[in-house]
Order: C-alpha cells, then sequence, then structure tokens
C-alpha cells in the first residue's frame, strides 16, 4: 500500500533526523551558555564507547552478508589493511568493496553456502513484485526446488514473509498447498509485519489461521 | 537587517572571494567520497530496500540526516519493515560519536547567530566535521565564512549522490529485469560494513596514537 509506505517512511526519516540532530547538538544543549571546558572524562568516555559501538555495527552488518563463507572476512581484511596503508576512506570501501562483490560473482559463494532462517529471517518473501527466495526472485516452483536442494527438512516450519503490498491470499494458498504442501513441506508460517497466521497441514486438512 | 554579533564583522569582498575558493578545493575530496558513496546509498535503498519511491526517500533521508552511516544502516531494517522505535535505537547507537565533535567546536562556534548555528550542528558529519577541524581560518568571521560554505557544499554532494543513485535504479528498473539489476548490486551492500571497519580502524589508530603519545 502506498500511503503505508509514506507512513512509515516520513517515520523512518523523522526519527532518523531527530536522533541524529539530537546526537550533534547535545554538546550544545548541555554547555549553552556557559565558557566551561570539556570535563576529561566525557572526552575518555566517547573515545572508549564510540569504538565499541562501531564494533558492535561491524557484526551486525556481517549478518547481512555471507557470514558462512571466508569472502566477507578476506575483503574486510582488505578494507582495514588499505585503510591503514593509504588513509583514504573512499580508496579502502571501494576496493573492499570491488573484492567482495568480484568474490560473490565468481560463484563462490554456493559451494559453502549455508542457510540460515528463523522467524526474522524468512527464506521465502511475497513482495509486490513476485516471490523471493533470499535476495533473488523466483518462480513458485522454483522456490521448493531450493528449499529441497539446500536440504532444509520437510519437519521445519517455513516462514514466508508476506509484504503489505502483497493482496493476492489465493496465491499464499496455492503456493502453500500445491507448492509446499506436494513438495512435502506441510508447516508453513506467514509473517506478516507483526501479525503472524499460520497453517499446519494434516492429512490434507488445515488448522488454524 | 542583518545582525552581526561580535567578533563577526563582516568579510572583505576579495578575502571572501580567497575563502570560498579555499572552501571550494578542500572540499573536492569530499566531492569524490560524497557522489560516490552517496549513490551507492541511494543504488542500494532503491535495490534492496523494497520501496516505490526510493528516490524521494533518499533525498529526504540525505538531507535531513546527514549521515553516511544512517542512509546505510537503514536499508536493512526498512526492508524488513522493522519498527520506527527499532529505527531510532539503531541510529542513537551508530550516531553516538556525533555527540562528541559539537565539544571541540563549543568555543569557536559560541557567538554565531542562531540559525546559521542550527545549519552547522545540522550538517556536523564525519568528514564536515574533519574540514572544519583543520580550518586555518583564525578570524572568526572567515572561519565562519568557510564552515558555512564548506557544509553547503558537501550538504548538495550528499544528497546529489544519494538521489542519482536512487533515481538510476528506479528509471533502470522499467527498462532491466529485476533479476538483472540483482546481479549486478550483489555484493554491494558490503560498501556499508566497509565503511564501519574504516571508521572502525581510524577509531582504533587514534587511540594506540592517542596512548603512545
Amino acid at each position: 500500500m502506498h500511503q503505508n509506505e509514506f507512513l512509515y517512511m516520513f517515520a523512518v526519516v523523522g526519527a532518523g533526523w531527530a536522533v541524529t540532530y539530537g546526537m550533534r547538538a547535545l554538546p550544545f544543549l548541555l554547555f549553552s551558555g556557559r565558557d566551561r571546558q570539556l570535563p576529561p572524562w566525557v572526552e575518555r568516555f566517547g573515545n572508549l564507547v564510540s569504538p565499541v559501538i562501531i564494533a558492535a555495527l561491524v557484526v551486525y552488518s556481517y549478518t547481512g552478508l555471507a557470514w558462512r563463507t571466508p569472502w566477507p572476512y578476506i575483503a574486510g581484511a582488505l578494507t582495514v589493511a588499505v585503510q591503514l596503508w593509504r588513509g583514504n576512506p573512499l580508496a579502502s570501501i571501494v576496493a573492499g568493496t570491488a573484492l567482495y562483490m568480484c568474490l560473490l560473482a565468481c560463484g563462490c559463494q554456493t559451494d559453502a553456502q549455508t542457510l540460515s532462517y528463523d522467524g526474522t529471517h524468512p527464506l521465502i518473501r511475497f513482495t509486490a513484485r513476485g516471490i523471493k527466495f533470499q535476495d533473488e526472485y523466483v518462480s513458485p516452483a522454483e522456490a521448493v526446488e531450493r528449499l529441497k536442494k539446500n536440504k532444509v527438512p520437510t519437519s521445519d516450519t517455513i516462514h514466508v514473509l508476506v509484504d503489505p503490498e502483497y493482496t493476492d491470499r489465493h496465491g499464499l494458498w496455492v503456493f502453500q498447498y500445491n507448492y509446499l504442501g506436494s513438495a512435502g513441506y506441510r508447516r508453513v508460517l506467514f509473517v506478516n509485519e507483526r501479525k503472524a497466521t499460520s497453517g499446519v497441514m494434516r492429512g490434507g486438512r488445515r488448522f488454524g489461521r | 537587517m542583518r545582525s552581526v554579533s561580535a567578533g563577526f564583522s563582516p568579510v572583505a569582498p576579495r578575502e571572501r572571494r580567497a575563502v570560498l575558493r579555499r572552501a571550494f578545493v578542500d572540499s573536492l575530496p569530499v566531492l569524490m567520497g560524497y557522489t560516490t558513496m552517496g549513490f551507492v546509498a541511494g543504488v542500494l535503498l532503491a535495490a534492496k530496500a523494497g520501496l516505490h519511491h526510493a528516490p524521494l526517500w533518499a533525498f529526504l533521508s540525505s538531507a535531513t540526516c546527514v549521515s553516511g552511516t544512517f542512509n546505510f544502516a537503514v536499508v536493512q531494517p526498512v526492508s524488513e519493515r522493522v519498527s520506527v522505535w527499532s529505527v531510532a535505537l539503531m541510529t542513537a547507537g551508530i550516531n553516538f560519536r556525533y555527540a562528541f565533535y559539537g565539544f571541540t567546536m563549543l568555543a569557536r562556534w559560541k557567538d554565531v547567530p542562531l540559525v546559521r548555528k542550527l545549519f552547522l550542528v545540522h550538517m556536523l558529519s564525519d568528514e564536515n566535521y574533519a574540514l572544519e577541524a583543520a580550518c586555518r581560518y583564525r578570524k572568526p568571521s572567515a572561519n565562519l565564512l568557510y564552515c558555512l560554505a564548506i557544509s553547503a557544499m558537501n550538504l548538495s554532494y550528499w544528497v546529489a549522490g544519494t538521489t542519482a543513485g536512487a533515481l538510476a535504479v528506479a528509471i533502470l528498473e522499467g527498462a532491466l529485469d529485476p533479476e538483472a539489476i540483482r546481479r549486478c548490486t550483489n555484493g554491494m551492500e558490503f560498501a556499508m560494513v566497509a565503511l564501519f571497519l574504516v571508521i572502525f580502524t581510524d577509531q582504533i589508530r587514534g587511540m594506540v596514537r592517542h596512548a603512545s603519545k
């Protein structure tokens, strides 16, 4: 829904702006109208805490990459090395990103890849433009094929994220029964932002929803 | 009627030109960095966040939160449509370091008129801060002019970069199929990780240097 996107993104941008501006304005608010020097502990605290936060960010952002393969770590090592050598952020970022993109494009990724999935990182996603398996658009049959190829056990619950823009309930139904069900995946959980609807098939009958 | 605070006498035209030229030359490395990084951030937002009006959001988010880390880090949460509170919390975490930039500018900007001060605070990004901190002009009026010029230039580079990136994807999306765009941008999300790694490396290097002094 377009209106949803507008509301959501205005809120996201607004929150980002408010927090970022607040952070930047903090010292001016704290020390307005006073000729006070920055207390030494504040500086020491900042010097200590900022790297810790950035380190946590590095770890978090690695989960968005193919983190079970060695490639993001090789690219990361190159980034740090170039930064230590040249001290030019742009050169380091371009070098690391180019290497990572090359490593992925060489097909180095597919062999060592294992899937990680849970409720927050669903494998399959229904978008307004089609079905996505991880980050790729696929056909429904191909999505099931990939589950099989990656040896996802049929006893597992398959999480399917359904975008608010995707409104074809019949399409979900067909996917659940004609594709997943006939391939042996009987436990399906449709996740729709906050609320989830589940369907468990037993002997062709459906409960829940 | 322009209010001129103490210490901010108008800059003479000749000096004004010199300061602006200096600011432009100093901003050239940032021009390279901001337009390319901004372009990648715009491409990522348009290609990975699943938005219908990505160029609009790229423009708004880059013009308001002038923060490379925010523009990159927000892509993954937005694609998962996490709650706004989570986004706010994440922003507070990644942009915590900005709180420490202002401290060194407190004395320098003490008498700057309000609106200009608000703009300078708005623009306290990593690269902008680095240039302002290294500014050689000691005279308050020239220094302020330099800071304002640098801020305005860098803001325009960053906004132009992100918007162009998002627009490029939006235009190509009609011509190319999503699969081709996905294949071309596969792995580009590493740019955000690389940005964090670079910031982290510099921070650690600064700590080591500080300790050895």
